[in-house]
């Protein structure tokens, strides 16, 4: 497969939704009157959506949650999923790296949609819930490649050289055995932020922790699907951004890791 | 003649690697390739296989003449399948062989075939290992496999790259004879190494090689009885035969080893690997290790660092028991017993500048300010002949010299009672290991020099030291003066090993 060169594509790609999600809000103006719903007149450049509310402006507003939310979750995921893989690496105790690993391994077995349903039938959240729910559910994958990487990393020669030295935990998890499963953890970082996205998407299309008429992507794609055929940018408009944002964030890693690959030299004897 | 590199030029970058090599390949001899790591012996070597490192400018020409040309490279696993087994590659080259043959005929010809090419090889106890899982075999084991499948293609020359680095005496021994017997059936043999000794056994024509260039040449006896060139006689140098300490400088019991006994975990089993009756060392003595791979000698290397947690018995410093793993040591328990690694390069972090990780050790475990540890670092490396801005550089820029010098300055930083040297000479060329021996004697010379264990499977290496411990399946078998054991060995296993490595050890002078 050809390569697409450089950081080009991909920030072309994913700047037009992050512009649009972070600077929006600024340039939406008055809300102006409600018109009829799903109408396509001269006063509303991409019509209106199923409650008579202007699709331009409601674009504009609706980017900021789904980003946000997917932002905080995927930083949340990492919260989790580095301290404890670092920790069960780095360990020699098996009964810590068990007690560590089992109840992510409980819940890795869970479908990750299926447990966000539950969790929010019993307990509805809010959008700082949801990040923590969508955080909850992706964590163990995270958390067993950021053990896995640094299981590996942490048995090299380098690693009991740094004990000889009597350095400390920190030095040897984040100084040595982090740094050198970076690579791996970006490209898991462009995967998981991917996923979460569905997540965030899936669950604020399904009307979890989010209000049903609240400007937000997804929750657009769901309420103006009734009016597809009659108008169908207000759905069109916020689904290609919700693909535009995955899209261009996982060609923007990409382009990342390529950048980042050493030149392997020949063995010299 | 069957094949010749004439006028051969490979550039990477602007800097030449190998640089108007010529050479003639002629059947059923050994031409061997000399020198130093980096000069340019492995590029030659892949030329006659056609293969160039990645972006190489090449000039010159390569001929090879109506055969085709088998390689052993210096790590062979890497060039075996590891979800195979052993035997199926043969196999399936065989099979393709006989596909003319009618079809009842060809299951017993392919088996016939590989069974010639594995005879060929010296591959015995084929019907066990064919059926093996590369990781299952040993070095040895692998080489052979690779030369028996070189074999069954019918190459007519074959490449060995390296085949007795990191071996010890016996199996070196081996190795000597099974590419004699390759050269004996007519096949002709590159073989690239720095053992001056493999070389004086097999090689028919010589060439020594220095930056890319071929310094010397000729036929084995004049160029290794009669060198003409300065770079030629430094590398024929005999090796240190001076004693590494002063003999009477020995003084009190210093780490005592007593009732110890190792285990790995294969499996979900623990296996013991090691069991050590009692061994002690004194200060300012130098103890060696010596046994063929596998015999347990690092494992006893790696329980005395405490790098090795999985074993029961006791180790005392100065009386006081050593906690078994090290992260339960204390700094000054830390500092006392240090470690250098065998793969120099590998227990470097390649981000960081050398530098900063040897001062490392004196702000961990001699309290230091950084300013300070990096300024007794620096004298240190200075000491060790590592000046100016090259300890500066990330690992990846230093030699393999060069980084056991700056692993021997990370160590000695710790200001320590005891350093354990784990086989730090393995893979290196003749001078470099001659000047990092040196530099081992000059650090024990002084007065408050550390003690050494030193673990190696080379005689030579071990010649020098005070004392020399004999390690064969887990177990020491005889300890001793070294010019006991090297002299007089009395166990059947010490005598095998002597043996083997031939002329080495009568030298040491006292």
């Amino acid at each position: 497969m050809k390569r697409l060169g450089g950081y080009g594509p991909g920030a072309a790609v994913v700047a037009v939704p992050l512009g649009i999600a972070l600077a929006g809000p600024l340039l939406v103006g008055e809300p102006t009157a409600r018109a009829a719903s799903f109408t396509l007149d001269a006063g509303h450049r991409l019509g209106t959506d199923f409650v008579g509310r202007d699709v331009v402006q409601q674009v504009l507003l609706g980017g900021r949650p789904v980003v946000l939310v997917a932002l905080a979750a995927t930083v949340l995921v990492y919260l989790v999923a580095l301290p404890v893989g670092l920790a069960c690496a780095l360990t020699h105790r098996r009964w810590l790296e068990e007690v560590l690993m089992r109840p992510l391994d409980v819940l890795l077995a869970v479908p990750s949609l299926l447990m966000i349903l539950l969790v929010a039938a019993a307990f509805p959240p809010g959008k700082a819930g949801l990040a923590l729910l969508v955080a909850f559910v992706s964590a163990p994958d995270a958390t067993r490649i950021v053990r896995a990487a640094a299981a590996e990393a942490a048995s090299r020669p380098a690693v009991e050289a740094l004990r000889m030295q009597g350095e400390s935990w920190w030095r040897l998890a984040v100084g040595y055995v982090g740094r050198s499963i970076l690579r791996t953890l970006a490209a898991d970082a462009g995967i998981r932020l991917t996923g979460v996205l569905y997540l965030v998407a899936t669950a604020a299309f399904l009307g979890i922790g989010v209000a049903p008429d609240a400007a937000d992507w997804a929750v657009m794609v769901d309420r103006n699907r009734t009016g597809l055929i009659v108008q169908p940018w207000a759905v069109v408009v916020p689904a290609l951004l919700i693909v535009a944002l995955t899209m261009g964030g996982n060609l923007l890693v990409d382009a990342a890791m390529e950048r980042r690959t050493p030149v392997r030299k020949g063995r010299r004897t | 003649m069957i094949a010749a590199v004439t006028g051969l030029t490979v550039e990477v970058d602007g800097r030449a690697l190998v640089d108007r090599v010529s050479l003639r390949i002629r059947p059923g001899t050994v031409t061997a390739l000399v020198g130093a790591s980096g000069s340019g012996k492995t590029t030659t070597g892949l030329a006659l296989l056609g293969a160039f490192p990645a972006g190489a400018r090449v000039t010159g020409e390569v001929t090879v003449h109506g055969t085709r040309v088998g390689h052993v490279p210096q790590h062979p696993a890497a060039v075996l399948n590891p979800a195979r087994r052993a035997g199926a590659l043969l196999r399936d080259m065989a099979r393709q062989q006989v596909r003319d043959l009618p079809r009842s005929r060809r299951r017993a010809a392919a088996r016939q075939r590989v069974a010639r090419a594995l005879a060929d090889a010296q591959l015995d106890d084929a019907g066990k290992l064919l059926s093996r899982y590369p990781h299952q075999l040993s070095g040895g084991q692998q080489q052979r496999l690779v030369l028996a499948q070189a074999l069954l293609l019918g190459a007519g020359i074959i490449v060995a790259d390296e085949p007795t680095t990191g071996q010890d005496a016996l199996t070196t021994r081996r190795i000597v004879e099974q590419l004699a017997a390759v050269a004996g059936r007519g096949i002709a043999v590159l073989l690239l190494s720095h053992d001056l000794d493999v070389v004086r056994a097999l090689a028919d024509e010589v060439l020594v090689m220095r930056g890319g260039r071929v310094v010397e040449q000729g036929p084995a006896y004049r160029v290794l009885d009669a060198p003409a060139d300065p770079w030629t006689k430094e590398l024929l140098a005999e090796p240190r035969t001076l004693p590494y300490a002063d003999s009477g400088q020995a003084g009190t019991e210093l780490l005592t080893v007593e009732g110890l006994t190792a285990r790995h975990r294969t499996g979900g089993a623990r296996v013991p690997v090691l069991s050590v009756d009692r061994l002690t060392l004194r200060s300012g003595e130098c103890l060696a290790l010596v046994g063929r791979s596998g015999s347990g000698k690092t494992t006893l290397g790696r329980c005395l660092a405490g790098l090795h947690r999985d074993h029961t018995g006791r180790i005392t410093l100065d009386g006081t028991e050593l906690p078994r793993s090290l992260r339960d040591r204390s700094r000054a328990q830390l500092a006392a017993v240090q470690y250098v690694f065998q793969d120099a390069r590998a227990a470097f972090d390649e981000h960081r500048p050398v530098l900063d990780q040897v001062a490392r050790t004196a702000v961990r475990l001699r309290g230091a300010e950084p300013r300070e540890a990096v300024a007794r670092a620096r004298r240190v490396l200075t000491d060790l002949g590592l000046a100016g801005e090259l300890v500066r550089r990330r690992p990846g820029l230093l030699s393999g010299g060069e980084l056991q010098r700056a692993a021997l300055a990370r160590a000695l930083l710790a200001e320590p009672r005891v350093i354990v040297c784990d086989e730090i000479t393995c893979g290196l060329d003749p001078v470099t290991r001659r000047s990092l021996l040196n530099l081992l004697g000059a650090l024990m010379s002084r007065q408050d020099a550390p003690a050494v264990v030193l673990i190696t499977h080379d005689l030579d290496t071990a010649a020098p030291a005070d004392r020399v411990a004999v390690l064969d399946g887990g177990a020491v078998v005889e300890e001793g003066t070294s010019e006991q054991i090297l002299n007089a060995p009395r166990h059947p296993f010490t005598v095998a090993l002597v043996g083997a490595s031939g002329r080495r050890g009568a030298a040491v002078r006292r």
